[in-house]
C-alpha cells in the first residue's frame, strides 16, 4: 500500500517548505517516506516539484505518478496534472474546478490570522486529511518547530493547520494513506548523511566552493561546527578549496572539500598533489549533467571515468558511490578511514538525487568517533616521510611532532626532498602504487540484491541502487527472475569475483545516468565484464523502479 | 642527517643569482627571530624561490605552481602554533597565484610570505612576470611587455595588509631586519616583497639598477598612515623604497575562530557531545 503525494509551484512559494512538513509528519507516524526534489537553477519562479512517496514498506526509489498533487500555481496543475493517477486527488490554489479541488492556501492562512507563508501549513495539513491522517502530530510538530518564535506564531500555524484540516475533510477517503508505526522516525538526506559522518568521524577542517548538488554537506558541516570544533571556510576558488585541505593533512589534521564537477574540474592539480605527497585529501563530489555548467540543478552520472583519471600522473585512490542514505553515512566513514590508512586522496560520489533524498533512517550514530589517523606521535630523530615498505605505505608523522616532515610536489627522496636521480623515482613511485594492492584487497565487494539464480541481473553503483532494487523487486513480483549487483565502491575493483558472478551466463543490464555507459565500460577494462546491455538516462532526471522494470520488458 | 647549511646540497640557482644572499640571511633571520626550526613549516609553489626550502632546515610543503598561500593557510589553521612562513617567487605569488594573494591579504591568516621579485620568469627561462616593466622584451613578449606592471605592495595596503615591507636581496643587513620584522609580526598575514636581481634572465633590472635606487625608508614615516604608504608603494621609476611601508592592527584570522580558541586544531580529539539531530 502507498501513495506519492506531489508539491509543485514556483521556486520561492515554499514548495520545499510543504514537502519537508510531510516528510516529517509522515515520518513522526513511523509510517515509510522517502522524498525526490526536481527544482530548476533558480531562485524565484518555474516549476518546482517535490515528491513525497509513502508506504507501509521501506521504500528506495521515487515514482513517475502521483496519487496527490498539490499545486501552488496554475503552470504547476497544467504542467502535471497529466501525470496524476486514475482515481487521484488534486488539491489547487485557486477555485474548484474540473476533477480539481480549490482551496487558496495564502488566503486561507491569512484569513485565520495568519501569514502567506503560513499556507504552506494549511496545504500539509489538507494532505494529511484527505489522506485518512489526524493532524494532531502535525501540531505537535509545528509547536516543536517554532516553539522558539514565540507563542503567536505557533498558535498562528496550529490555527492554519486546523483550518487546512477542515477544507480538506469532504475529500477524506479518496486516496488513502497506509498506516504508520513500522518505520523509524529518524529521517535524512544524502547530503546530511555525509556531513554527519564526516563530523563525528573527527574531520576538523573544510574548505570548499559552494556548487550545486554538493553544498547541502557544506553548509551542514558549518552548522555542527562549533559543536563538532570544525573549522569551516569557504575558499576563494576550488583551487585553494583542495590546495588548503592538502595543507591541513599535512599537518596532521582530518579534512574534506564538497564539490560538483566543474568545481572538481578546478580541484584536479590538487587531487594530483595530494597523490604524490601521500596526503588522506577526502572529497565529496556530488554530481550533476554537464559537460560545462550543463543542468545544474538536475541529476546524473557522469563524472565516474573523470574522477577516475582526474590528476595527471599516476597514483592510488579510491572511490565510494553510496546509494542510499544509510550507505553515503557508513562509506563517507569509511572513506576517511583508507584515505588515512592509505594516506592517498579518496574521493565519495554522489549526485543531486541522491544528495536531496530524504528517507527514514534508523540509528544513524550521532557519537563522536573520530578515525585512526595513522600519524606517528614521536617520530625518530632520523624520521623520513617516504621510507619505502613492502606494503607502500609509509609512517606518517606530522609538523611540530619532533621530526622535520618535508613533502614535494617533486619526484623526491626517502627524505621528501627533489630529486632527478631516476633510480630514485622509479623506487618510490613503486612505492606509492603498492598501496594500492593494499586498498584492492579491503575493497568492497558488491551487493548482490535478489535470487542467487536469477536469470537477469542489473549492475548499478552509486544513486542508481535504489530504483533498481525496486525494480527487482517488480520484475520477480510479476514472475520475473531478476536480481542486482550492487557497486558502493568502484575504485579499486576486485575483478575476478565479479567476473565469476555476472559471467554464468545471464543477462546483464548495466543501468547508468550517462550517455556512454562509464561505469560498464570501466568493468570491461578489468576484465569483470564481458557482454552486456546498457540501460541509460541522462536528461538530468533520475531512475525509477517502475521505469526500469518497463524498460527491462520493452 | 643533513647539516642547516645549504652548501651541502645541489643547488639549482645559477651563480650570482640573488637567491644566495635571501638564503644566507633567511638563515640569520630565524636565528635572529628565536624561531624553532623543528616548529617552522617552509610553504612554497614552484620557481626558482620556491626551491629555497630544500637548501636549510625546517619542515617542508613545496606544493602546486601558485598554490603555496592556500597550502600555507591551510596549514596554519590546521595547527596554529607553528610558525609558516611562504618562499615563493613574483609569478608565483602575484601570477598563477594571483587570486589567492588578494583573498588571503583579506583572510589575514598569521602566515608570512616572502616574495623574491625579480621581474621576470626564471624557472621557464626568460618570460615575463606580472611585474616585469612595460617595454620588457623577451622571447614570447617580442614587442616588449604591453600592460604594465602589477604593484603588489599597494594591492596589499588597499587590503589593509596587517604588514607591508620591501627590502633588497643586495642589502642584506636591511633583508634580515625585515625579515625579522615580518616573523615577529603577530597581527596576521605579512607582505614581505624581496627586489633580487637575476643576472641570467632580466638584463634590464640588474644588480646596481636596483642599487642605484632603492632608498632606505626613514624614521619619519609612520607605517600606519594609509596615505603615505600608498604614496611609497607608488614610487618605482627613480626611487624605490624599502623598509616597513604599512602596517595596519586588525585580528589575525585564526583568532577570530572560536574552535581554536579551544587550542590547535591538529591536538583537538576530545570527546564532543552528539549533534542535535
Amino acid at each position: 500500500m502507498e501513495v506519492n503525494i506531489r508539491v509543485a509551484g514556483a521556486a520561492g512559494q515554499g514548495v520545499e517548505t510543504t514537502g519537508d512538513l510531510l516528510v516529517e509528519a509522515f515520518a513522526g507516524m513511523g509510517i515509510h517516506v522517502f522524498s525526490t526534489q526536481s527544482y530548476m537553477s533558480r531562485i524565484r519562479g518555474g516549476i518546482n516539484w517535490y515528491d513525497v512517496r509513502i508506504a507501509d514498506e521501506e521504500l528506495f526509489s521515487g515514482r513517475e505518478k502521483a496519487e496527490v498533487l498539490v499545486a501552488l500555481t496554475p503552470e504547476a496543475l497544467e504542467w502535471l496534472r497529466g501525470e496524476v493517477a486514475e482515481g487521484g486527488l488534486i488539491l489547487f490554489n485557486g477555485s474548484d474546478g474540473a476533477g480539481v479541488v480549490g482551496i487558496e492556501f495564502e488566503k486561507v492562512a491569512k484569513e485565520v490570522g495568519g501569514s502567506a507563508i503560513m499556507g504552506n501549513v494549511v496545504a500539509g495539513a489538507a494532505v494529511l486529511t484527505a489522506l485518512g491522517y489526524e493532524v494532531g502530530p502535525l501540531e505537535e510538530q509545528l509547536r516543536e518547530r517554532f516553539g522558539k518564535k514565540g507563542e503567536a506564531v505557533v498558535e498562528g500555524n496550529v490555527k492554519c493547520a486546523r483550518k487546512g484540516a477542515e477544507l480538506a475533510w469532504e475529500q477524506v477517503g479518496k486516496v488513502k494513506g497506509p498506516p504508520g508505526g513500522g518505520a523509524p522516525r529518524g529521517i535524512c538526506s544524502g547530503n546530511e548523511a555525509v556531513g554527519l559522518a564526516a563530523a563525528t568521524a573527527g574531520v576538523k577542517f573544510v574548505s570548499s566552493y559552494p556548487m550545486t548538488p554538493s553544498t547541502g554537506v557544506f553548509t551542514f558541516l558549518a552548522k555542527v561546527a562549533d559543536e563538532y570544533g570544525i573549522v569551516v571556510e569557504q575558499a576563494e576558488d576550488e583551487i585553494a578549496a583542495v590546495n588548503m585541505v592538502c595543507g591541513a593533512t599535512y599537518a596532521g589534521v582530518p579534512a574534506m572539500t564538497t564539490t560538483s564537477g566543474g568545481g572538481f574540474a578546478l580541484m584536479v592539480e590538487g587531487v594530483s598533489l595530494a597523490g604524490m605527497l601521500e596526503l588522506p585529501a577526502f572529497i565529496f563530489l556530488g554530481q550533476r549533467p554537464g559537460p560545462a555548467t550543463g543542468l545544474p540543478t538536475r541529476t546524473g552520472q557522469q563524472d565516474l571515468k573523470f574522477a577516475l583519471n582526474a590528476g595527471h600522473g599516476e597514483f592510488p585512490r579510491a572511490i565510494y558511490a553510496p546509494g542510499t542514505p544509510e550507505q553515503a553515512y557508513d562509506l563517507t566513514r569509511r572513506g576517511l578511514e583508507t584515505a588515512h590508512k592509505f594516506q592517498t586522496p579518496v574521493i565519495l560520489m554522489s549526485d543531486q538525487f541522491l544528495a536531496d533524498v530524504r528517507k527514514n533512517c534508523a540509528g544513524l550514530d550521532t557519537s563522536y568517533r573520530p578515525i585512526d589517523r595513522h600519524l606517528l606521535e614521536n617520530p625518530p630523530a632520523d624520521y623520513v616521510r617516504y621510507a619505502v615498505t613492502e606494503d607502500g605505505v609509509s609512517p606518517r608523522a606530522a609538523p611540530g611532532s619532533g621530526a622535520f616532515v618535508v613533502v614535494d610536489s617533486d619526484e623526491h627522496t626517502e627524505d621528501g626532498h627533489m630529486t632527478e636521480d631516476l633510480e630514485a623515482r622509479v623506487r618510490l613511485q613503486d612505492k606509492r602504487m603498492r598501496k594500492l594492492e593494499g586498498m584492492r584487497a579491503e575493497a568492497l565487494p558488491p551487493e548482490w540484491y535478489g535470487p542467487e539464480g536469477a536469470e537477469e541481473v542489473l549492475v548499478a553503483w552509486g544513486s542508481t541502487y535504489g530504483p533498481c532494487r525496486e525494480a527487482v523487486d517488480r520484475l520477480n513480483a510479476d514472475g520475473g527472475s531478476a536480481a542486482m549487483v550492487h557497486f558502493a565502491q568502484v575504485w579499486p575493483l576486485e575483478a575476478e569475483a565479479v567476473r565469476e558472478t555476472l559471467g554464468k551466463g545471464r543477462r546483464v543490464t548495466v543501468v547508468e545516468g550517462n550517455a556512454t555507459g562509464q561505469f560498464a565500460s570501466v568493468l570491461r577494462e578489468v576484465g569483470a565484464l564481458g557482454e552486456c546491455e546498457l540501460m541509460l538516462r541522462y536528461d538530468g532526471r533520475p531512475f525509477t523502479g517502475e521505469e526500469i522494470a518497463r524498460r527491462m520488458r520493452s | 642527517m643533513r647539516e642547516k647549511h645549504f652548501f651541502d646540497r645541489d643547488v639549482a640557482w645559477c651563480p650570482g643569482c640573488g637567491n644566495f644572499a635571501i638564503l644566507k640571511t633567511f638563515d640569520k633571520a630565524l636565528e635572529a627571530a628565536g624561531i624553532d626550526r623543528k616548529k617552522l613549516v617552509l610553504v612554497s609553489g614552484i620557481g626558482q624561490a620556491a626551491k629555497l626550502p630544500h637548501y636549510t632546515q625546517a619542515n617542508v610543503f613545496n606544493g602546486l605552481h601558485g598554490r603555496a598561500l592556500p597550502a600555507a593557510v591551510g596549514i596554519k589553521l590546521a595547527n596554529h602554533e607553528l610558525e609558516v612562513v611562504i618562499t615563493s617567487g613574483d609569478g608565483d605569488m602575484y601570477g598563477e597565484g594571483g587570486n589567492h594573494f588578494l583573498h588571503n591579504v583579506r583572510r589575514n591568516v598569521g602566515v608570512k610570505a616572502f616574495v623574491h621579485n625579480n621581474q621576470v620568469y626564471g624557472l621557464t627561462k626568460g618570460q615575463a612576470s606580472p611585474t616585469s616593466e612595460m617595454g620588457f622584451v623577451t622571447k614570447v613578449q617580442t614587442h616588449g611587455v604591453l600592460s604594465p606592471p602589477f604593484n603588489p605592495l599597494a594591492v596589499a595596503i588597499v587590503e589593509d595588509c596587517s604588514f607591508v615591507a620591501r627590502s633588497f636581496a643586495g642589502d642584506m643587513e636591511h633583508l634580515e631586519e625585515m625579515m625579522v620584522a615580518a616573523l615577529q609580526h603577530k597581527g596576521g598575514f605579512a607582505l614581505l616583497d624581496i627586489l633580487q636581481p637575476c643576472p641570467t634572465f632580466n638584463k634590464q633590472n640588474t644588480f646596481k639598477w636596483y642599487r642605484d635606487r632603492v632608498r632606505r625608508i626613514d624614521d619619519s614615516h609612520d607605517p600606519f598612515d594609509r596615505a603615505k604608504a600608498l604614496e611609497l608603494a607608488s614610487k618605482w621609476a627613480d626611487e624605490i623604497p624599502i623598509g616597513i611601508v604599512y602596517r595596519h592592527e586588525r585580528p589575525s584570522f585564526e583568532s577570530l575562530l572560536p574552535v581554536l580558541k579551544q587550542g590547535a586544531l591538529v591536538g583537538s580529539r576530545a570527546e564532543r557531545p552528539g549533534a542535535a539531530f
